[in-house]
Parts: C-alpha cells; structure tokens; sequence
C-alpha cells in the first residue's frame, strides 16, 4: 500500500527537464515528412535571405566603387535580387505555416492521449484527484505546451539555421573576423543562461502570485454573500490589495530582469560588436586597402545576427514554462491505475441477469474492510433491496457489483460466470446503474436520453420517456425533445432530472437495474412519477437498490441490512415483519390508520425514554 | 486613440513616470542614430585613405559612452513606463474587487464568474498593455520613426529618403490589417478552446455515468471532434499569422532595394558617397521597427478600448441595496416582525405576497413549505441581500432600512443553504466575522455546533486547510462549520437556512438543544425541508407558493388536517427507514 500512495503522490513531483524535452520531441515523429519539408523550405529562404546583402557587395565592390555599369549584370543581379526575394516571402509563409499546423496536429494527439488515458483510469482515481487540477492538466498544461511547439520550437530552429547562415556567409566574407566574431557566442550564451536561470525563478513567482490573486477575485466573488452578510468587505478588500501588491511588486522583478538582461543587454552587445567590426577594419585598412563592400555586408550582418537571438531570449521563459507542463502532463500519462479488465477466455453474455455476491470482503484504501463477508444471490428477476445509514457499505456493493474497482476479495458471479471474464462492453450494456445525482449534460433532451447510443431512433427514445414517465413533462417544455439543458441539467427540476436519467438507462433495455435512490430535495410533484416509474422498471429485471423508499423496500425479494459493511438482518418483506424489528413497525406506520401511527411513534418514543433512564 | 484620453486621468496621475519615461525613450531615440553615422564616417575615412588611429579610437570611445547609455536608459524607461502601467493593472484590480463587494446577489445572478473573472484579467490585462507597451510603441514610433526619417533627409539625401519611404506605410497598414483579422480568428480560435474546456469539464464530472454505460470509447470520440475543431480554428490563426514576417521582410527588401538602385544613381551622380549610402541602409533599417509597431499600436489601442470600456460599464454599475435611507448605527435588538405585502425577483413571478408574522425577542421562528415556497427569499429580505419594496420588515420596532447594512448584519448570524468555505483553516473559516477571536472561542463555537470531534479528528485539526485546494469534507461537516461560524459572534438573531439538512437526525439534535440553551434570550429564525428541525419553535409559518397557509406551533399544527400534520408524518416515517440499519441505537 505504500506503493500506492507513492503512485499518487509521484503525480505532482516534477520530472527532469531533459527527460521531458526529449519526449516531447519524440511526439514529432509521426510528422517526420512534413517537417522535412518545413525544415528545407526553412533553410531555403533563410539562404535567400543571407544571400541578398551578399549581392549587394558584389554590386558595392565589382560595380559602384570601380564605375562599371553593364546594363546586363546590373540586371541580373537586381533580378536576383528581387527574385531572391520574392521566393523567399512565398517560402517563408509556406515554412511558417507548416510548422504552426504540425504543432497544432502535435499538440492536439497529446491531448486525445492524455484525454483517452484518463478515461481509461479507475475511478478509484478520481475519488482521490480534484477534478479541477485533471482538467487544468488535460486543457491548460497542453496550451502551454501549444505555445512551445508553435512560438518556441520553429522560432528556435528558425533563429539557430539563420545564425548559422549569418556565420557561414561571415567566413565567406573574412574568415578572420568571422571567428572574432565566433567569441560572441559564448558571451551571449552566458547571458541566456544567466536569464533562463534567474527569469523562471522570477516567472514561478509571478504566475503563483497571479495564481493566488485570481484564485481570491474567484473565491470572493463564489462567496460574496457570506462576505457582505458577515460584514468583511473591508477585511477583504485589504486583503485583496496585499496580494494585489504583492503581485505588482513580483511583476516589477521581472520587468527589471527583463531590463537588465533581454534587450537592452543584447543591444549593448551589438554595440561593442560593432566597435571591434569598425576597429578591425579600421586598423587593417591603416596598412592595406580593404573592400567596402566586405564591411558593409558585415556590419549589415550583425545587425540581422541580433535580432534572433533577441527573439530567442524573449521566448526562454515560455519555454521553461512549457517544460514544468509537459511533465505534469507526462506524469499524468505516465499514471498507472487503470480500471478492472477482462480476465480469461471466452466471450459470456449475459442472459439471465442472476446475481450472487460469494464471501465478498473489500477495501478502498488496503486498511480498513468497508465490507466484510457479503454473500447474498439474486434469481432473474427479483429485487434486492439494501439498507443502512451512510457509510455502512451499501454503494461499495454497487461499485463492486458494476466492476469499478480492482482488488476484491472473494467472488461476484453474474450469471453464474465470475464478473471478471465479461467484456466491458457486455457489463455495460447489460446492467443499469440509476445514479442518485442524475448527471445530465449540456445538449438536448433527446441527446441527453440517448447519450451515446447512435442505435437508437427517435421512437426509442420517446418510447423510454414514456416508460418512465417522463414523456409529459418533456412535451412541455418549450421545444420538447429538442429542448436545450443547461449546464449540469440546472434549467431542470431535480426530479425531471431523475426521470430524464431513468429513461436514459431504460433505453438501453437492460436485464440487471442497479439503482442507487436519491433521497432529499425531490420535489412532491414528480415524487409520485418516480415511484411508479421505478416500479414498471423492476419489472423482470433483477434489481439491486439502495433503498429509502418503503414501496422499492417492502416489494423487494430480500431486504439486507448493512450496519458497518456486514449484513445484521437479511429476508424478505414477510419475514422480516415477523422478526419483529424495526422494518415491523414501518410497515404498520404506512398501512396503518393515524392512530396505530401515534402508538408506535410513542411507543418508540417510550422505547427511547425506557433506555435512556 | 481615445484610450489614451480615457486613461488621461492616470497618465496625470503618474505624470513624472511618464514624462521621465517619455524623455528617456526620446534621448535613446536619439542615441541610437549615432552609431550609423560613425559607421558612415569611418566608413568614407577608410575609403579616402584618410584614417588614423586617434580618428579611430575616438570614434570608438564615442560608441562606447553610447552603447553604456543606451543600456541605462533603456532599463530606466522601462521601470518608469511599464512599472506605471502595471500600477494602473492594480489600481483597475482593486477598483474592481471594491466594487464588487458593494454588489447585491441581483447583480451576480444576472452574471457568470468565468465572466467576472475575464474582466479582472483580460480586460485589466488590456489596458495595461494600452498603458505600457501602447504608450511606448507610441512614443518610439514617432520619436524614432521621426528622428531617422528627419536625419536621413537633412544630413544625407531627402530625395533618397522620400524614395524608399514608399513601401513603409504599406507594412504598418498591413500590419494593422493582419492584426484586425488575427483578433477575430483568435476570438473564435479562443472561444473553441473554452468549448473543449467544458467539454473536459463535463466528461470529468460525469465520469460515473460515462463508465456506468461503457461509452469511454465513445467520449474520447466526441473529445477527438472538439479538438478538431480547435485544430481548424487555430490553424485559421496561422494562415494569418504566418503572413507577418514574410510581408515585412517583403517590404523591407523592396525599400533597400529602390535605396541601392536610387542610391547608386546618385554615387555616381556624385550627390552622394559611398559611405553615406552605408549608413542610409543602416538608418532604413531602424525604420523597420517604428513601421512595425506603428501598425501594431492600433490593435492594442483597439483592444484596450474594447476591455476599457467593458471595465467603466462594469464599474459605474449602480450599487442596489445602499445605506442611502439609513438612520440607525446601532445593531437592533428585539422583536421581528413581517409585513410583506409582495415580493418579486422578476416582474411576473410572484416569490411571496400576503406573509404577514411576529416573532418575539427570544422566541423561535420555524419557516417550512416545499421547495420554492419562499422561505430562503424571506430570509434573504430580512438580511438586505434583496430590498422589499411593497411592505415592511421591522427589527426593534424600526423598518430594517432605517439602519445601516453593518449594523443590522451584526445582529444576525446567517448559516446559509449552500455551505460556502473559503480555502483557509478550519480555524479562520470559523472565525471569519471575527478575525481575532481566540482558540478558545472557536472551540466553543464548534462545540456548540457538534462539530468539534469531527476537526480534532482532522490531520491539521483547526489548521486544516479546506476549500477548493484543502481537504474535501463532508456536507455535513462544511454545514456544522457554517453553523460555527455564525455562531462565534453570538448574534442576536439565528438564521438557519436549511442548514441541518446534511447533518443526521441525532447530531441535528444534539445542535438544536445546544442552542436552545446557550441562546435563551435570544431569536432564531429556522427554514427547514425536514420539519424535525422546527418542530420546538415557538411559531411555525408554512408556506406555499408564496402564501402563508399554516401558522402555530406544531401541537397546534398537529391538532389539524392539513400540510403539516401530512408532512410530518412522512418524514417520521422516512427517518425510520433511514435508520433501518442502526435500529438499536435509538
């Protein structure tokens, strides 16, 4: 069990940076042939570019300086020139455009990886990872990585093949001053270290300032009632402006690092270049002539040679930042708890929908047994009803029953086959789970019955609106089976909602219902179409219910009473009546007039005097 | 450009940052044009064999102070300009967050958080760019932009300088034009992401019922579509995006272009030195970026128009519920009485009408009725969150709008429906109306409300981070902290909104005698769904459709047919199923 704490925890430790560089490279592979092709459109046009000031010297030296004007060299050249040019913009937008589109295509198998991954997960994960922090993984961490394979990847490689050129055009100019010039780059790499280093210690800070200040701005304003109702509106306030504050002051740091290491440091550079390019060809020409020319291009080179290493540093920050999301997203992908699989051979279907629970013991955390020893059957066809207060493990046994979680002990037949060697597709279309939260989503009443199931037509899903009861309602509301739910069904009461999740189980015709009864805040109107809509459900399935209600009680085939993940009382309606028990007494509350009410509510008050004195 | 008068009263504001700044970005406009000068002059010294090393190293020197000035004042600049903005960033934050906590429930039922939240980031995010980089692109632009242009035609060749001008205003309309068409595909390249947001959103809630019915398959499927749909959407954002380097490298080639092809033509003319046409390459070169951000600074100034005007409307919102009418400073104390005649959120639904009761200082008020009747709206009128305009509500034998909100909310504790904590300690969640109680006042509180044991049992016990980033608890554990919490200012009047539905029957029990004997004087108000909560009151009103149709105290109730008798035998009924497994502990 350590183990699995450790796999837990192990999802929010960062991993190595060159780990994760690496494999967010290796994403490219799928993309091999396009990014050639990028990368030689890349080169091309960045030697189109390189080759234009390198033109120009030939015309400053061969032809300006001496005079010499041949109308037909002048032309071709210009119409290099110009033609250079020209191909190199249509090949630039091409090169630029195929980079951002492969990072898109990248970015989005990421997505659907880490996407399918936790779908794939048990749900033993969830009940353990805030669902904030798993979407935040899945849409923001890779939105974050978006930006690094589109503004930081093709830029770099952009930058770096320009700088290249920049330098072999140099030693094509003047191999001396070219590798004087090879001396910048240590001195520039410094710099980007220095920033890198200092800048994502200052960025780190920032964002968790900006982080704290929008979590507040949120908080305050889910919880603003109780704010003004407590009258700490200007507790807040101050409080607000401290992290306000502190955020604008981490926000200056790096306003000031920006300063005094991104551009105005690389300009300073460029500067000094200069004066050891102008000093060079200063002092050289004191005792031999020089060309022009060569200086010209030169100097225009540097100028061009600063430029993507401005852009480059700007964008170090994003890059690191991309780096600390991947590896969150990694660590996600990495994750291992996967639900419950199809063990042995065989394909079972499930015909009859007998149930029956062997010695079965279990434990969500490997400690503490939230059941102990269960073992009950359920013919085709009959009903068995669960009771007992929260926490005495009466949804464990559903979770059990549905297959959602590894590591049972003893065995759960269905059918008389071990629940293990069904197919998923095959537990889940067969047996029904009836949620206490009926979960709809955003779509129409008739998506929302459906669900996924394409199969089904239009009559189907009136016909199980019908069924259920919920047919009525549905022609009300304006729009009817098209009418549009809102986010978490909130435009629905909470019974509607109920029927609507009845009638999308009941769709699906399954020969196992499993339904875990909502108990508060159904509203009486719709409490008496729930009832009856259980009911005509039951109806030849065999059933497993958490049960309040006395009607899905009293008709069930056998009543198990949980208390501490063990049954204390077990039987049918007829037997547990003569038992004598409480279930005795409900039964006489609901058949009985008001008088035999008003006795055994005394009685029971009697009872409770008699054992407290 | 109207932002920039619009935001007029904080460039005033911090008009020596602006004007510093202003000036230092004028003076390394100015630098800047120096070194291709000495480029030119080295340049021409070479060529006419008239360089010597003192010619040489002066120039050098001069480069040298420059490159160490430019380095100063650009950093100088940057503090005193964006430094500025980011204040206004702060200033527009705090205004924002002060505003809204003056707002009433009315004004953020009509609103959305995510879109609340949008304006305190995006929005605030926009201006600032329009004070910051807006005001510096402006500023370099002109200065710059001006400065190179002034010295290309005075000190080389204005004929050459107008020449290869020609292309330039096309990059900045250009770069205006992609940049319009790049928000509007950005807008919608956004608005999908958001759409996947929710998608993961939802398939993350609902993952029971997605692995319920087996169709994991089938949502990574539905997954797969969305983000499809954000591919198309952003690969529309790279159509445009990729047209920027390649447009000004265009235009920018075809500018040194005509300057060598016209510049030649004047060597040769003799109207120019070779030199000259050098350092002219250089200066056209400066141009690029003044161009550029030229045709940037009108999508930034457009966007921080937009967010601007977003963030005054929000801001000049009329407050509601005010203290306009308010006499009375002290927190009243007394008798309650009801007088509503007719209360509506909207015009036709009517929430309550005809309520009309008294509740004496001491006494115990039980409010039930079904869901929806109108028993939290009477709550929510007694508190202020909504103000009742056709009847009257008096405390102390006063309407409630005679005294001030923080008078009268300092007689009430309030435990609402929807147990609310903030991410804090249990400790400072508890003590939140009062910042500075002791431990030991916590304690009480929390014993009061049974929930004592539950946090010593805790890892952090009262340290216990909870909220959205601590431990998850219970619902009825963040209930019986609500119910601390409003107890630990041991307010004149008790509210409990539904707030014992969470909590068992016996613990339910074990709050309503604690408070019955630790608040003896004072009044509670109780609204319930289970009527076990209300049973001891003194008065008991139930609602229906917004009418009073019962009143009494329950033997009272009792004695008659009707909604209550009903109810409460069903929910007796209820709670004995409830407690099936656990019969031998009544």
């Amino acid at each position: 069990m350590m183990n699995h704490k450790n796999k837990q925890s192990l999802l929010f430790e960062p991993m190595d940076q060159k780990i994760v560089f690496r494999r967010l490279l290796s994403y490219t592979k799928p993309h091999l042939r396009w990014l050639t092709i990028a990368f030689f459109l890349l080169m091309l046009g960045t030697g189109a570019q390189i080759l234009g000031p390198i033109l120009i010297k030939i015309f400053i030296d061969d032809y300006l300086t001496p005079r010499i004007f041949d109308f037909q060299p002048l032309f071709l050249l210009a119409a290099g020139y110009l033609g250079l040019h020209f191909a190199s913009v249509a090949i630039t937008y091409v090169q630029l455009f195929l980079f951002q589109k492969i990072a898109l295509k990248i970015i989005q198998q990421i997505r659907i990886d880490v996407f399918e991954k936790v779908q794939n997960l048990g749900l033993a994960f969830f009940d353990k990872f805030p669902t904030g922090g798993l979407v935040s993984r899945i849409t923001n961490d890779t939105e974050t990585i978006k930006d690094l394979y589109v503004s930081v990847l093709s830029n770099y490689v952009q930058n770096i093949m320009f700088l290249i050129g920049v330098f072999a055009a140099m030693f094509y100019l003047n191999v001396q001053l070219a590798f004087f010039c090879l001396f910048l780059l240590p001195v520039l790499f410094i710099l980007m270290q220095l920033y890198r280093k200092l800048s994502s210690k200052f960025y780190a800070e920032m964002s968790e300032k900006l982080s704290q200040l929008n979590a507040k701005i949120n908080e305050s304003i889910q919880g603003m009632t109780i704010i003004q109702i407590f009258r700490q509106q200007k507790r807040l306030r101050r409080e607000f402006e401290t992290i306000n504050d502190d955020h604008q002051k981490a926000w200056l740091k790096s306003i000031k690092l920006d300063g005094l290491l991104l551009r105005p440091a690389v300009d300073f550079i460029s500067i000094i270049a200069l004066i050891l390019v102008l000093s060079y060809f200063g002092v050289t020409s004191l005792n031999s002539p020089i060309e022009i020319g060569v200086l010209y291009a030169f100097i225009n080179y540097l100028d061009r040679f600063f430029e993507p290493v401005n852009q480059m540093m700007m964008r170090l920050s994003i890059f690191q930042q991309a780096l600390v999301s991947a590896s969150r997203v990694f660590r996600l992908l990495d994750h291992h708890e996967v639900s419950p699989e199809k063990r042995g051979d065989g394909q079972p279907k499930i015909e009859k929908g007998e149930i029956e629970f062997r010695n079965v013991s279990f434990s969500y955390d490997g400690e503490h047994n939230v059941l102990k020893n269960i073992s009950f059957k359920a013919k085709k066809g009959e009903t068995v009803a669960l009771v007992g207060h929260t926490g005495s493990g009466k949804s464990s046994i559903i979770n059990l029953l549905m297959r959602f979680y590894p590591g049972v002990k003893g065995d759960i037949f269905i059918d008389g086959v071990p629940i293990d060697h069904y197919e998923n597709d095959e537990l889940r279309k067969k047996m029904g789970l009836v949620l206490q939260d009926p979960f709809l989503f955003v779509g129409t009443v008739e998506e929302n019955i459906k669900f996924y199931n394409d199969n089904l037509t239009k009559d189907d899903v009136v016909n199980a609106a019908k069924f259920v009861h919920a047919h009525p309602f549905i022609e009300k509301l304006s729009g009817g089976y098209e009418a549009k739910i809102g986010e978490r069904g909130s435009t629905l009461s909470s019974g509607q909602r109920q029927l609507l999740s009845f009638a999308r189980t009941i769709a699906l015709n399954p020969s196992i219902l499993v339904l875990d009864e909502a108990t508060a805040n159904v509203d009486t109107e719709t409490e008496g179409e729930i009832q009856l809509a259980l009911e005509k459900m039951q109806m030849g399935r065999t059933t497993v219910a958490i049960a309040h209600r006395l009607s899905t009680i009293k008709d069930a085939d056998q009543i198990l009473v949980l208390h501490q993940g063990e049954i204390v009382e077990r039987g049918n309606h007829s037997e547990l009546i003569e038992q004598g028990g409480l279930y005795h007494k409900m039964y006489l509350l609901q058949q009985g007039d008001r008088e035999e009410i008003e006795s055994v509510t005394t009685s029971e008050y009697v009872n409770t005097v008699d054992k407290n004195t | 450009m109207k932002v920039f008068l619009d935001l007029m009263w904080f460039f005033k504001e911090e008009k020596r940052k602006y004007i510093t700044g202003i000036l230092l970005l004028a003076i390394v406009s100015i630098l800047s044009l120096i070194p291709p000068y000495i480029v030119g002059v080295i340049v021409d010294h070479i060529e006419q064999g008239t360089l010597t090393t003192s010619i040489l190293i002066y120039w050098c020197g001069v480069l040298f102070v420059i490159a160490i000035a430019v380095y100063i004042f650009r950093f100088l600049w940057r503090i005193m300009i964006f430094g500025a903005s980011i204040k206004l960033a702060r200033k527009l934050r705090n205004q924002l967050y002060e505003h809204f906590t003056k707002m009433s429930p009315k004004f953020y039922n009509n609103r959305r958080t995510g879109d609340l939240m949008a304006h305190s980031t995006n929005d605030i995010r926009a201006v600032e760019q329009t004070a910051g980089v807006g005001v510096l692109t402006l500023v370099d632009s002109l200065t710059m932009g001006g400065f190179v242009i002034l010295t290309m035609a005075f000190t080389i060749n204005w004929k050459l300088t107008l020449i290869c001008l020609i292309p330039m205003p096309f990059m900045a309309l250009a770069t205006s034009y992609y940049g319009s068409l790049l928000h509007k595909r950005f807008g919608k390249a956004q608005a999908a992401f958001s759409s996947l947001n929710d998608k993961v959103q939802e398939s993350m809630s609902g993952i029971r019922v997605i692995k319920t019915f087996g169709y994991e398959k089938d949502d990574v499927e539905s997954f797969r579509k969305k983000s499809d749909d954000v591919v198309q959407k952003n690969i529309a954002v790279a159509r445009v995006d990729s047209l920027f380097d390649p447009t000004i490298s265009f235009i920018v080639s075809i500018s040194f272009f005509l300057a060598i092809l016209f510049g030649a033509r004047y060597v040769v003319a003799g109207e120019l030195s070779i030199g000259e046409l050098t350092s002219f390459t250089i200066y056209l070169g400066l141009l690029i970026w003044p161009m550029l951000a030229f045709g940037w600074l009108f999508n930034i100034v457009e966007r921080g128009r937009a967010s601007y005007n977003r963030i005054s409307s929000l801001l000049s919102e009329k407050i509601d519920i005010t203290d306009d009418n308010s006499v009375k400073n002290e927190p009243p104390v007394g008798d309650i009485e009801f007088h509503v005649n007719r209360f509506a959120y909207e015009e036709e639904e009517i929430a309550l009408q005809h309520v009309s009761f008294k509740v004496n200082k001491g006494e115990t008020l039980g409010v039930v009725g079904r869901t929806g009747s109108g028993k939290t709206t009477l709550m929510k009128l007694f508190m202020r969150q909504y103000d009742l305009n056709d009847g009257v509500i008096y405390f102390s034998g006063r309407s409630i709008n005679d005294y001030t909100l923080e008078a009268l909310r300092k007689s009430v504790g309030y435990v609402p429906q929807d147990h609310f904590l903030f991410s804090a300690t249990i400790a400072d969640n508890i003590a939140f109306a009062k910042p500075d109680a002791s431990l030991t006042e916590i304690i009480d509180a929390s014993k009061l409300a049974s929930i004592h044991e539950d946090i010593v049992q805790l890892p952090d016990g009262y340290e216990t981070v909870v909220g959205e980033r601590g431990v998850t608890l219970s619902g009825g554990q963040k209930q019986r902290i609500s119910i601390a919490r409003a107890l630990i200012t041991n307010p004149e009047l008790l509210i409990l909104d539904d707030s014992l539905s969470a909590v068992d029957a016996k613990t339910e029990e074990a709050i309503l005698e604690a408070l019955r004997e630790v608040r003896k004087d004072k009044t509670t108000m109780i609204t319930a769904h289970r009527l076990s909560a209300i049973k001891h009151a003194n008065t008991i009103v139930v609602l229906d459709n917004g009418e009073v149709i019962q009143k009494g105290n329950h033997e009272q109730l009792m004695s008659v047919d009707g909604w209550y008798k009903e109810m409460y035998e069903k929910q007796k009924l209820e709670t004995l199923v409830e407690q099936g497994g656990s019969n031998d502990e009544s």
